[in-house]
């Protein structure tokens, strides 16, 4: 699959859709739907809220792989931000320290098989993968 | 899709997808919820950082008083969200 999407949080729903797709014509093993929804989601939302100075769509790419799939998102026109070095989040502080925000690629980086980052000619690359693991059954739905 | 609101016994229902585009929706009706409050999370199934932030920051609200957010019949997947994001430190869960 090969798609752009408008920088907009209203794609998401669109995204989801395509997203469910692509497992069920791919023959994917829907016990990854979950992490790669969330993954998916958190990068686009981070280059629609931070990527601000462009208004060109976002390209996604999904490839079926053996035992899952890999995912790119591709920004254009902007600055490097590698979501890979974002910083740890403390999750055992307490109610008094932890605020709203912060989490989404915390948890992209804990859901990803593995994550990588390109930058070259002012465009953002990321590309993430989840596999079924080793021994894991497969989930017929 | 998404929804929220009160059933017969007075606890909150969240049904569907909770994710950015949602955030608000949530945020908005959840600002206006005062006391202890349940949340039955039965239908949820799909939660993403927008919409953990959107608990946190009313958890924190109602905890200034004297009480926070509860969450009834959590599923799996949203569990698993709840413990990577240390939620399950600062929240009543009880799983499905």
């Amino acid at each position: 699959m090969l798609k752009k999407y408008k920088r907009d949080f209203d794609q998401i729903q669109e995204l989801v859709a395509d997203t469910e797709r692509f497992f069920s014509d791919q023959d994917i093993d829907e016990s990854l739907r979950m992490k790669v929804d969330l993954s998916l989601e958190e990068l686009f939302v981070n280059m629609v809220n931070y990527n601000t100075e462009t208004d060109q769509d976002i390209l996604i790419e999904m490839r079926p792989i053996k035992g899952g799939l890999e995912v790119s998102l591709t920004d254009f026109d902007v600055e490097r931000f590698d979501p890979t070095l974002a910083g740890d989040v403390d999750v055992d502080a307490p109610l008094s320290d932890r605020t709203p925000g912060g989490l989404g690629l915390y948890l992209v980086l804990k859901m990803a098989d593995s994550i990588h980052y390109e930058y070259y000619d002012r465009k953002s690359r990321i590309t993430f993968t989840n596999r079924i693991a080793a021994g894991e059954t497969r989930q017929d739905v | 899709m998404f929804e929220i609101d009160y059933n017969n016994s007075g606890e909150i229902v969240v049904r569907g997808r909770l994710d950015a585009a949602q955030a608000a929706t949530a945020q908005e009706f959840l600002d206006a919820v005062d006391g202890r409050c349940v949340v039955d999370m039965t239908d949820l199934e799909y939660i993403s950082s927008a919409g953990l932030g959107v608990l946190l920051r009313t958890h924190k609200r109602l905890m200034s008083g004297e009480f926070g957010l509860e969450f009834i019949n959590v599923n799996k997947h949203i569990n698993d969200i709840f413990r990577y994001s240390g939620f399950d430190k600062l929240f009543v869960i009880k799983t499905a």
